[in-house]
């Protein structure tokens, strides 16, 4: 069961990495750095020089943005093979616990579409809605095993929420909490592709001037985001009050929410008023999901107290 | 949940923040390094569809994208000339690049049918050039200047697209009708127009 709640883990640990390593291939603009799926310029390991590429790809070819890809490519097949090892612990000790075993089951099926949807986006030439579903379907898939490792600890070390009674607004706080997030990750993705068009139309002209061409909706980004650091500044004053009938585990996701919404506040800002910084993005995607990971926590000691 | 577990994840993040940086200087990097030159091309002459002679010098000073084409043609030319009008939308603003379709049925492609063709792809400046010349010539430019296989024109055209440089240079074909080959050519250009930028 240990082994299980380990492997759950490193699931999280190295799904949160991929995660990273995929915002890097879209910032870098390594997303068609190999042409073609699963190969890579028709080879299993991407060439390394211009002579092994195949006539048809050599305006392609750029060594960097291949291997960047090919190394998301492989790390990718890892997290999959972590997963299923995962599931295939959840099966063995878990397999009665429907709690445990069927998220991560369905994340193990999630990550395999996951991988398809990869060749998707290579074959459609980066399609941005497909790229949106790609991110979304990683969110899915860290929430689903988030939820698994939390409840397989429940089991394994007795329930961390036994003393804990929250009070319904708790609830409704991480119900607008997790609702306005998704609602957010979907109008930054849109700014983010929106931007991507406009660079594409106006060649050479700097990000910071393409973005304040944007349309109104990259306000509401900010102002969506100013109410959901409010609403967890107002949870985490709820919890504080209820002392001892609060876990540690509650208030340690709800406190690092507070720090992370600050963390995303002060990015966003950078990349409006000063430079649409890569390293800037991608942290500020990385930090999203991070986020949806800390709502799923929340959602999951809620439901657990109550059990 | 303890202090050593937050002070991983500080250290984790300025691991990765200092690893992506690397890569994506590494890719910006490799993204701005122009495509080498191939062969120049010789000297032709042929006409502009508003009447003017095109040479080889007039390709002088710009960066220019060439492809070969004809109007009544079924097959790929429409997709090809539909690719080249969003790149002749997109580069509005730089005069300095020129799009140049080259015309391998003259005998039908006179100059109303090329102005038409232009009219029909919203061509309103002089960025984009429809040309035509003596069957020979054309020939001769399309083998031995470009290196493309002529021995069935006009149906048997190249659906390349090919990058010149200031100088006349070959410096990079694309796939006239994949959209991958063309966000590469537009990379390309992007590289040239800002070196040129730079030493006006």
């Amino acid at each position: 069961m240990e082994k299980y709640f380990r492997f759950s883990i490193l699931s999280i640990i190295t799904t949160y990495l991929l995660i990273f390593f995929g915002g890097l291939v879209r910032v870098s603009g390594a997303g068609m750095g190999c042409p073609d799926w699963p190969k890579c310029f028709g080879r299993w390991i991407p060439p390394t020089n211009i002579n092994q590429v195949p006539e048809i790809y050599v305006e392609k070819f750029n060594i960097v943005l291949a291997w960047v890809e090919y190394i998301n490519r492989l790390f990718g097949a890892v997290v999959g093979f972590v997963i299923l090892l995962s599931c295939l612990f959840a099966y063995l000790y878990f397999k009665k616990n429907k709690d445990v075993f069927f998220p991560m089951l369905a994340a193990l099926i999630l990550t395999l579409v996951q991988g398809w949807l990869g060749s998707v986006l290579v074959h459609s030439v980066l399609n941005p809605i497909t790229i949106t579903f790609h991110l979304l379907l990683a969110l899915i898939i860290i929430g689903l095993i988030i939820y698994s490792a939390i409840r397989a600890y429940t089991v394994i070390k007795g329930n961390s929420e036994v003393n804990s009674n929250y009070p319904k607004k708790v609830k409704w706080l991480i119900f607008s909490i997790m609702i306005c997030m998704v609602i957010e990750i979907i109008i930054g993705t849109e700014i983010r592709g929106a931007l991507d068009m406009s660079r594409k139309d106006n060649p050479l002209i700097e990000g910071a001037i393409l973005l304040k061409m944007l349309g109104s909706f990259k306000y509401v980004h900010t102002v969506l985001g100013i109410f959901l650091i409010s609403i967890t500044y107002i949870l985490r004053n709820v919890l504080i009050n209820l002392e001892l009938s609060c876990s540690r585990l509650m208030l340690f996701s709800v406190n690092s929410m507070f720090v992370i919404f600050f963390l995303q506040i002060l990015s966003g800002e950078f990349l409006v008023f000063f430079d649409v910084r890569p390293v800037i993005q991608l942290f500020h995607m990385w930090f999203s999901s991070l986020l949806i990971g800390l709502c799923v926590v929340q959602y999951t000691c809620f439901k657990i107290s109550k059990a | 949940m303890n202090k050593t577990s937050i002070i991983s994840f500080f250290i984790l993040i300025v691991f990765l923040g200092i690893g992506s940086s690397w890569v994506i200087n590494k890719a910006n990097e490799s993204n701005s390094i122009p495509p080498p030159i191939m062969k120049k091309i010789p000297d032709f002459n042929l006409m502009n569809y508003d009447g003017k002679p095109f040479s080889r010098d007039s390709l002088l000073n710009k960066i220019s994208v060439i492809d070969f084409i004809f109007t009544s043609c079924p097959g790929p030319c429409p997709i090809m000339s539909k690719n080249m009008k969003e790149l002749y939308n997109q580069y509005k603003l730089h005069p300095d690049l020129q799009f140049i379709s080259i015309s391998v049925d003259p005998d039908y492609d006179q100059l109303d049918v090329l102005n038409a063709y232009a009219d029909a792809n919203g061509v309103v400046d002089k960025r984009w050039k429809f040309l035509r010349g003596k069957m020979k010539d054309i020939k001769n430019l399309s083998t031995n200047g470009f290196l493309f296989m002529s021995e069935n024109l006009p149906a048997g055209h190249s659906v390349k697209f090919v990058l010149l440089d200031s100088n006349a240079n070959i410096r990079q074909y694309y796939d006239g009708t994949d959209k991958a080959s063309i966000s590469i050519l537009r990379k390309h250009l992007n590289i040239f127009l800002k070196n040129m930028n730079l030493k006006s």
